[in-house]
């Protein structure tokens, strides 16, 4: 959030975006939006805004309609009046009673990339034997 | 060295205590300087510029704020500092970088605090404040990889530097400028106004009509495309502490 406590961009009702919308710090939308979000803060969707894109924010709070892969690093929360569907992914998720999701969701922090089978994690490479 | 440009309207004689008062003070805190009256047949940017060239390291605009603009526009990409010291009318612009009018001024300029601010560009015109324009049917194009449309009536603003409001502080050191559209809903219960804001660098603006674009509430410019860019810390300005950013 900005210096004085507001979002650092705002699509208010009767704005639309098209395109790739990359937006430093935190997005409130209450039009629409059609494409892609990338936020390096938080997402608001207000009750009458309608997305359809995909999402990458912090967290986000969902009071309107939704549609596309929503990727969340922090907390997404999905209000009572929200209609969800598309992928959702986000460490920590919190659905109001009401909320209409469809697709899949996933859960938890990001897992780091597995080593691969017959490997050790973080195995220290045995040194090499020195012959004389 | 200061070198101070005096607006051809202060050679009106209501004006004259006024200037005395200040080349006093100006004189009391050891910044006095060159001073060049422009006239109205003499090309102002010309003389301006001039005086950069001959070396002024500080330039003083004294009148209002088509003065100052006038300034802006003479200074240009060079890395000359600018000052202001506003007689006459009311100047939005002295407000905003907390310049009182009057004598106080004077210590303003003489404290000497110096900031980097952006300047904003529309079809090779420049600006400090804000350009606006009533153009609803305008397609906002946003570096190259968005656009925005918008439904019914409304007002646009694009910003660099301006009083807090609803749309919040404005930095004009943020290296960006703002788009804010403002449309009112009215309904049975009274007006409600919905506010856009959005950040930007670099921006094409078209209607399928010429419509007018306000350049800093003063000078118009019309046209059907407007290119608009951020020039990020281009000006050098000395401002005040009650300055509004």
């Amino acid at each position: 959030m900005s210096k004085n406590g507001g979002a650092e961009t705002i699509v208010a009702k009767g704005v639309k975006v098209e395109g790739d919308f990359m937006v430093e710090g935190s997005i409130i939308i209450e039009g629409e939006v059609r494409g892609t979000i990338s936020a390096t803060g938080d997402l608001h969707v207000g009750q009458e805004a309608k997305v359809e894109a995909d999402i990458k924010a912090d967290n986000a709070v969902i009071a309107g309609e939704v549609s596309g892969n929503l990727k969340i690093t922090g907390k997404a929360d999905l209000l009572p009046s929200s209609k969800f569907s598309g992928d959702l992914a986000a460490a920590v998720l919190a659905i109001g009673a009401g909320a209409q999701v469809n697709g899949t969701v996933r859960m938890g922090a990001e897992e780091p990339a597995k080593p691969a089978r017959g490997k050790r994690p973080n195995a220290v490479p045995e040194p090499e034997e020195e012959t004389e | 060295m200061y070198s101070y440009f005096y607006d051809a309207f202060l050679q009106d004689r209501k004006y004259e205590r006024d200037l005395a008062l200040l080349e006093t003070r100006l004189t009391d805190l050891g910044i006095m300087g060159k001073i060049t009256r422009l006239a109205l047949f003499r090309d102002s940017l010309e003389v301006i510029r001039d005086e950069i060239d001959e070396g002024a390291q500080t330039l003083v605009a004294v009148g209002d704020d088509k003065t100052f603009r006038q300034a802006i526009e003479a200074v240009g990409d060079t890395r000359t500092v600018l000052g202001y010291l506003p007689v006459g009318n009311k100047s939005v612009l002295a407000d905003l970088l907390g310049v009182p009018t009057g004598v106080a001024a004077c210590d303003i300029l003489s404290a000497r605090l110096v900031q980097d601010i952006d300047v904003g560009e529309v079809n090779g015109r420049r600006f400090l404040h804000a350009l606006q324009c009533e153009a609803s049917d305008a397609v906002v194009s946003f570096e190259d990889a968005y656009t925005t449309t918008i439904a019914g009536k409304a007002s646009l603003e694009i910003r660099n530097l301006a009083f807090p409001d609803d749309a919040g502080v404005t930095d004009p050191t943020d290296g960006k400028l703002t788009l804010i559209v403002r449309q009112s809903q009215f309904s049975l219960f009274g007006s409600k106004a919905h506010v856009s804001k959005l950040p930007f660098k670099r921006a094409h603006l078209f209607t399928d009509r010429h419509v007018n674009m306000f350049i800093d509430g003063g000078e118009k410019i019309q046209a059907r495309e407007f290119e608009i860019r951020v020039i990020p810390s281009r000006l050098r300005l000395v401002t005040g502490k009650e300055r509004k950013f």
